[in-house]
């Protein structure tokens, strides 16, 4: 987003001392910051270190202080917006002495420097930063009684590189090109002496391990106090889930094979007590012995095989989300010890009341909206499991058994798999072994 | 061999000093108005006119040239005068004896003149303009003069003593509101302290170089904020270019802070033999953080907004540090 203070109306009064306000790389690999909450209103005074404003990345949130004492000019950028570090997001104007009154001169001299600055925004590149002000009225007004504002430069491109800086590069051999692209934690972006100190170092230590990635389970992040909505509808746990979406799909190469199930012997076992949950469950996870590569995930370039299976089953939490509690060892249970856990955990899960443990060790997901008649989906691979599967709804339909026509509760189970760890033979052959074991109808219910 | 020390303030550190320079050497001798009977306007020379008798603790009348005047003879002649003016800002009416005849005697004619001379300098009580200046700048404009500016009272008696003993005219200012709000621990007898800076604190974020009663207006204002050095200069003249050189380059940020008013201070100058050899050094402009070009004001409140304060030094390392 690029904030242009130079366009406000009062570019012509003395800008001595307005304080820049700017959204603060909040960690070494954080580049942008979202506003939860302005604590003070344009008008409001606020003193040095008093707390300014919320902020918010994806791993911490973070209350800010005023740099400076004194009113708030502008607020330049709304709360639930998302800004890159090092944007200009509010103004202060900083108390202890008003800006000395201009003279007739030098006040044609401001008018005509504003005109001056008031082009600025047209030509400056899209994500510069201005250094803003107007140099300080001419001698001939009485000095302030505050601290000396010192004339500041006006910056038509990115800030300027300061001696020390220059030296160092040059003395590193380092080139203007690399220069010009390090991120800056000066005033403006400003690559100061500290950000290229440590660009050099950094350079010199073997490289870095890749920061792990953050978990990206479709339940997270778990929230007991519900996140305030963002100004376009969409609560910060959407966010987040979509976040992660994305992310697997980057991620994982995703490929989805359909499966239909004749699920005949299924209805004859639930009856009134069960829904279809449990009998999938219990076949995947029959399958899931048989066929342990799906039950598994990438560490690094290796797979790794799990030994236990922690099924995972998404819970709609309704407009805010889902969330996919786990039960862990489920091949433990049976299919009435799964329908009574599933129903527990969804409970559970909908008052927000899940265990830590019961979030986020899943290796194998299972999710189930068949319900409001969707046929087949492709659904995303909860990282870091290398499959999910989805159960839709179940149809009765004509279907051919021994050359005569017969009416069976048809389903498709659409699994979505990640062809990294395996390929389609695999995926069908497990899908194959789900079918065969909710078809066989032995289950020991 | 350890000294033993003592509890000392500022001012009962200068008037160690010169007590025991006067007892260790008996061409030292004391000219000022008001120093012998009545022990002097602020008490540095209380019972020396006892101790020492009036031939060697002057009682002179208002008349700053012929005290300094008589100083420079003196010191010609042989003896080591300390004249005093009584505030600083007196000077102005010696000044042609201390800029054109002091300072030059040595380049004109190849005479030495081992004197100094005591100003009480400094505001933050309600002085008022004759009475609250930090003429420095005066002094440090003529060449063939030391000038020393004292922080700490073991500085104080240290520089004092050395300054004593230097065969040049050294001015040592004095900072009045200091005498009795600094106090430490001072070695007792006699020892020097040479003219050159002191590093208050390390730090590498960014330097403060500051002198006089700004040293401890700079360390209150740094106080909860990491990483910033503190210079006291301790001598303007000679300046210790060392030791701002290798702050500068260490900390690449500077800040010079004196009390005394703005325009063509030693806060000017150390900017300028930073620009000519620091260029590359520095990641953001030299800062100056000083009164402005005024009189000292007399009333309170004006007086506060003129001399810099430390919540004032404070915003402003915030503000260099942000560059």
């Amino acid at each position: 987003m690029n904030s242009s203070p130079t366009n406000s109306s009062n570019a012509g009064d003395d800008d001595n001392n307005l304080v820049e306000v700017t959204m603060p790389p909040l960690g070494t690999s954080i580049t942008e910051g979202t506003i939860l909450e302005w604590r003070k209103a344009v008008g409001e005074r606020v003193e040095m270190d008093e707390m300014l404003l919320e902020v918010s990345t994806d791993k911490i949130d973070s209350e800010i202080p005023s740099p400076t004492t004194g009113v708030v000019e502008e607020i330049l950028v709304a709360a639930g917006a998302t800004v890159d570090a090092h944007t200009v997001i509010a103004t202060i104007r900083k108390e202890g002495g008003a800006a000395p009154a201009p003279t007739e001169e030098s006040r044609a001299a401001l008018d005509e420097e504003a005109a001056v600055v008031g082009e600025l925004p047209d030509e400056m590149p899209s994500n510069s930063e201005p250094i803003d002000t107007v140099v300080s009225p001419s001698a001939a007004t009485p000095p302030s009684a505050e601290v000396d504002a010192e004339p500041r430069r006006r910056s038509r491109d990115r800030p300027p590189i300061s001696p020390v800086v220059r030296r160092i590069a040059k003395e590193h051999k380092i080139p203007s090109g690399v220069l010009a692209g390090l991120a800056g934690s000066g005033r403006g972006g400003r690559v100061n002496k500290q950000d290229l100190l440590s660009y050099i170092e950094a350079q010199k230590s073997p490289p870095m391990p890749t920061r792990p990635r953050p978990v990206l389970h479709t339940e997270s992040p778990y929230r007991e106090d519900g996140a305030p909505a963002a100004p376009d509808g969409l609560s910060l746990m959407r966010r987040k889930i979509g976040e992660h979406m994305v992310e697997s799909l980057h991620t994982a190469a995703h490929c989805t094979t359909v499966m239909e199930v004749d699920m005949s012997e299924v209805e004859v076992a639930r009856g009134d007590r069960y829904t279809y949950l449990p009998f999938v469950a219990a076949a995947v996870m029959h399958a899931l012995i048989k066929y342990p590569a799906l039950n598994a995930r990438f560490d690094g370039d290796t797979l790794v095989l799990h030994e236990e299976i922690n099924l995972g089953i998404a819970v709609s939490l309704g407009s805010d989300g889902l969330i996919v509690p786990v039960l862990e060892n489920a091949h433990e249970y049976s299919v009435a010890g799964l329908h009574a856990r599933f129903r527990d955990l969804a409970h559970r899960a909908r008052n927000r009341k899940l265990e830590p443990h019961e979030v986020g060790s899943g290796t194998f997901t299972i999710t189930n909206p068949g319900r409001y008649g969707a046929l087949i989906a492709t659904p995303i691979i909860n990282q870091p499991q290398v499959a999910i599967l989805d159960i839709e709804a179940v149809v009765k339909r004509p279907v051919v058994i021994d050359d005569a026509i017969a009416i069976r509760p048809m389903c498709y189970l659409c699994m979505s798999w990640d062809h990294r760890a395996l390929d389609g033979a695999l995926a069908a052959q497990f899908l194959a072994a789900v079918k065969a074991f909710l078809e066989r109808g032995q289950f020991g219910a | 061999m350890t000294r033993s020390s003592t509890e000392m303030t500022y001012l009962e550190a200068i008037s160690d000093g010169l007590r025991e320079s006067m007892r260790a050497d008996e061409r030292v001798f004391c000219m000022g108005e008001d120093i012998g009977v009545f022990g002097g306007a602020f008490k540095v020379t209380d019972g020396f006119y006892e101790e020492f008798g009036e031939d060697r603790v002057w009682d002179a009348p208002l008349a700053e040239n012929a005290i300094i005047g008589m100083g420079v003879g003196a010191a010609v002649a042989g003896m080591r005068p300390v004249c005093e003016m009584q505030f600083a800002d007196f000077v102005a009416c010696g000044f042609d004896q201390l800029v054109n005849v002091a300072a030059k005697m040595y380049y004109r004619q190849g005479l030495a003149v081992p004197m100094t001379l005591r100003l009480p300098s400094g505001g933050g009580f309600s002085g008022g303009p004759f009475h609250s200046q930090n003429p420095e700048a005066w002094m440090l404009q003529s060449p063939g003069l030391k000038v020393v500016a004292p922080a700490t009272a073991s500085c104080a008696k240290g520089l004092l003593i050395a300054a004593i003993r230097d065969p040049n005219p050294v001015v040592f200012l004095e900072h009045k509101h200091l005498y009795r709000r600094v106090k430490e621990q001072v070695p007792t007898g006699l020892y020097e302290t040479p003219f050159s800076a002191r590093t208050v604190q390390a730090g590498e974020r960014m330097t403060i170089i500051t002198y006089g009663a700004m040293v401890h207006a700079a360390t209150e204002a740094a106080q909860s904020i990491d990483g910033v050095e503190i210079i006291d200069l301790r001598s303007l003249c000679p300046l210790d270019t060392a030791a701002i050189f290798a702050s500068v380059e260490k900390c690449s940020r500077v800040m010079v802070l004196h009390e005394a008013t703005r325009s063509c201070g030693i806060g000017a100058e150390v900017a300028a033999i930073i620009a000519e050899s620091c260029f590359e050094s520095l990641d953001a402009p030299v800062m100056r953080i000083t009164a402005p070009d005024t009189p000292i004001p007399f009333s309170p409140p004006l007086e506060r907004a003129t001399l810099p304060q430390p919540d004032q030094i404070k915003e402003a390392i915030h503000e260099l540090l942000a560059y």
